[in-house]
């Protein structure tokens, strides 16, 4: 089971990602929860997180994400814009799974 | 576009943007606000239900009158005492940030306030005023949450908690530790309060409103003022970063004010004394497909576009552009670091925020009435909401839309040229 959290301004632009991401995960064959949630209640929701994707318009939250992804050992990126911009599912999975793969 | 210029440009941008999102202060602030949103929603909704046209001439002037008293008490209790849930939720996520015990956080910074508040209203004592509690007690409010907060996590840091022996109900020792801290706290905002009367302020309130509150709500409420901030929004989001969550953490509690103002005025049928105010910006430049008014664009790229590529862009921001979430077209398009979109993408809301001022100003639409519409209503509903259930709000949305569109469509062809070409060539070469 792989958990991915996608963290934005207010979870709504990642929430359109969410559902094509859960397609990219079912045509694969992998079991997986993936939410969405404002940057606000990240930090909470990373406790039960394998990974962290942050949407690009915050970006600049990396960092303060990155002190709390450290102390519970899950890795996290920003979401590549272009990627973001087709709400390629599909990539923006891959991505996460290659996070959770390299640790 | 040199891009040397702007990556410098972004280097700028993304220690501010950090900063600003970042800062303890202005994420209580925005979160606080957060915590008030729900329930000025609803006093909204009600407000808005309570001037639905033609409801007077259905049944009656003076049936109509007492549904509008009936429904009264819904936005009384919320809307118009927002600065009351404001300040809870600031001192809330003060002390949260912390990690201490917020539900007391949000208890010390209402007591604070409540000290600094003169609780008389006329010759009437042991009242409060619920103008203390609007919008209008928001600076104080913000001020007064942000140091009680402080001073009571300050007390409790240092340890001047009562200790309650092994046995306790943690509930109760819990309520004993945060004794003191509280105390401390509101002593000094009793001193403060004690302070004022003796000057010529008599008041905090009254120091407040002349010191900053009237001055800065002045200039924000300014043409000047309002087009920086909406241009300093768009060039936060041309580098792809969140304009608005950097912008409007700073920006909010003028623009709530102001819009109380008008709420007030509407509410009593008087004119409605602001142009800019929340929902100017929200819904006549924001609110229309999302930061830049990119449901224009949309309608753009339907109406002209031959490339694969664009038209797929439309189809997938379409959807949620209708709800004014707008990132597929932002980054899909894509309109960051493009630069051919940037003159479109700058210019379009600096345009449409001095046409719509003006179009307020000299009467051909309606002032925003103080309403506050959830940014994900749709344009046109959005409109006749904000202003007080009145057409011609939707009808300056519509022009703001001719206004994107037409200053948007040369660019988008030049754009859709290059993405046809090159898909051609792409075609061939396979």
């Amino acid at each position: 089971m792989k958990r991915i959290l996608l963290a934005c301004s207010s979870g709504m632009s990642t929430s359109l990602l969410v559902s094509k991401m859960e397609q990219a995960a079912k045509e694969q064959g992998i079991e997986a929860k993936i939410w969405a949630v404002a940057q606000d209640k990240a930090p909470e929701d990373m406790k039960q997180a394998d990974v962290l994707l942050i949407g690009p318009q915050m970006r600049f939250m990396k960092k303060k994400f990155s002190v709390v992804a450290e102390e519970l050992g899950i890795p996290l990126d920003v979401i590549d814009p272009v990627s973001y911009g087709r709400i390629d599912g599909k990539a923006v999975f891959n991505h996460a799974l290659a996070l959770i793969e390299k640790g | 576009m040199n891009s040397r210029f702007m990556n410098q440009l972004e280097n700028v941008l993304m220690p501010i943007a950090d900063k600003l999102n970042n800062n303890r202060y202005l994420t209580a602030l925005r979160n606080g606000f957060l915590v008030a949103l729900p329930l000025i929603v609803f006093g909204s909704i009600f407000v808005v239900i309570a001037h639905l046209p033609f409801i007077d001439k259905l049944i009656g002037e003076e049936a109509y009158a007492t549904f509008q008293d009936a429904l009264g008490p819904a936005s009384a209790a919320t809307l118009s005492i927002m600065g009351l849930f404001v300040i809870l939720g600031i001192g809330y996520k003060m002390v949260e940030q912390r990690g201490g015990e917020s539900i007391y956080g949000a208890a010390v910074a209402l007591g604070a306030y409540l000290i600094l508040t003169p609780q008389v209203l006329g010759e009437t004592t042991g009242v409060i005023p619920t103008s203390a509690l609007s919008a209008q007690g928001l600076f104080l409010g913000i001020f007064t949450a942000f140091i009680a907060a402080e001073l009571y996590q300050f007390f409790v840091n240092k340890k001047l908690t009562i200790k309650m022996p092994e046995g306790v109900p943690s509930s109760v020792s819990r309520s004993f530790s945060s004794l003191i801290p509280i105390a401390f706290t509101l002593t000094i905002f009793l001193a403060v309060r004690i302070i004022f009367s003796y000057t010529s302020f008599e008041t905090v309130q009254n120091f407040i409103y002349t010191i900053i509150q009237e001055p800065l709500t002045a200039l924000g409420s300014g043409l000047p003022a309002t087009l920086i901030a909406i241009l300093l929004i768009q060039i936060f989001w041309f580098f792809g970063l969140h304009g608005q969550i950097i912008i409007n953490s700073v920006l909010d509690p003028i623009w709530f004010s102001l819009n109380d103002q008008n709420f007030q005025a509407f509410q009593a049928g008087q004119e409605l004394p602001n142009i800019v105010t929340k929902q100017f910006v929200d819904t006549f430049i924001v609110g229309i497909g999302g930061s830049g008014m990119t449901l224009a664009v949309l309608l753009a790229i339907f109406v002209i576009a031959k490339s694969r590529q664009m038209r797929e862009i439309g189809k997938l921001s379409i959807g949620s552009g209708i709800f004014n979430v707008n990132e597929p077209v932002i980054f899909g398009l894509p309109i960051i670091m493009n630069p051919l979109a940037i003159i479109p993408w700058l210019l379009a809301p600096v345009v449409v925020g001095a046409v719509t001022y003006f179009a307020m100003a000299i009467g051909f639409a309606p002032k925003p009435a103080g309403v506050i519409v959830p940014w994900t209503t749709p344009a046109l509903l959005s409109g006749y909401l904000a202003t007080g259930n009145n057409i011609m709000g939707s009808v300056m949305q519509l022009i703001n839309m001719a206004i994107v569109f037409t200053i948007w469509l040369p660019f988008l062809k030049i754009m859709d040229k290059q993405y046809y070409e090159s898909e051609r060539t792409a075609k061939k070469a396979s």
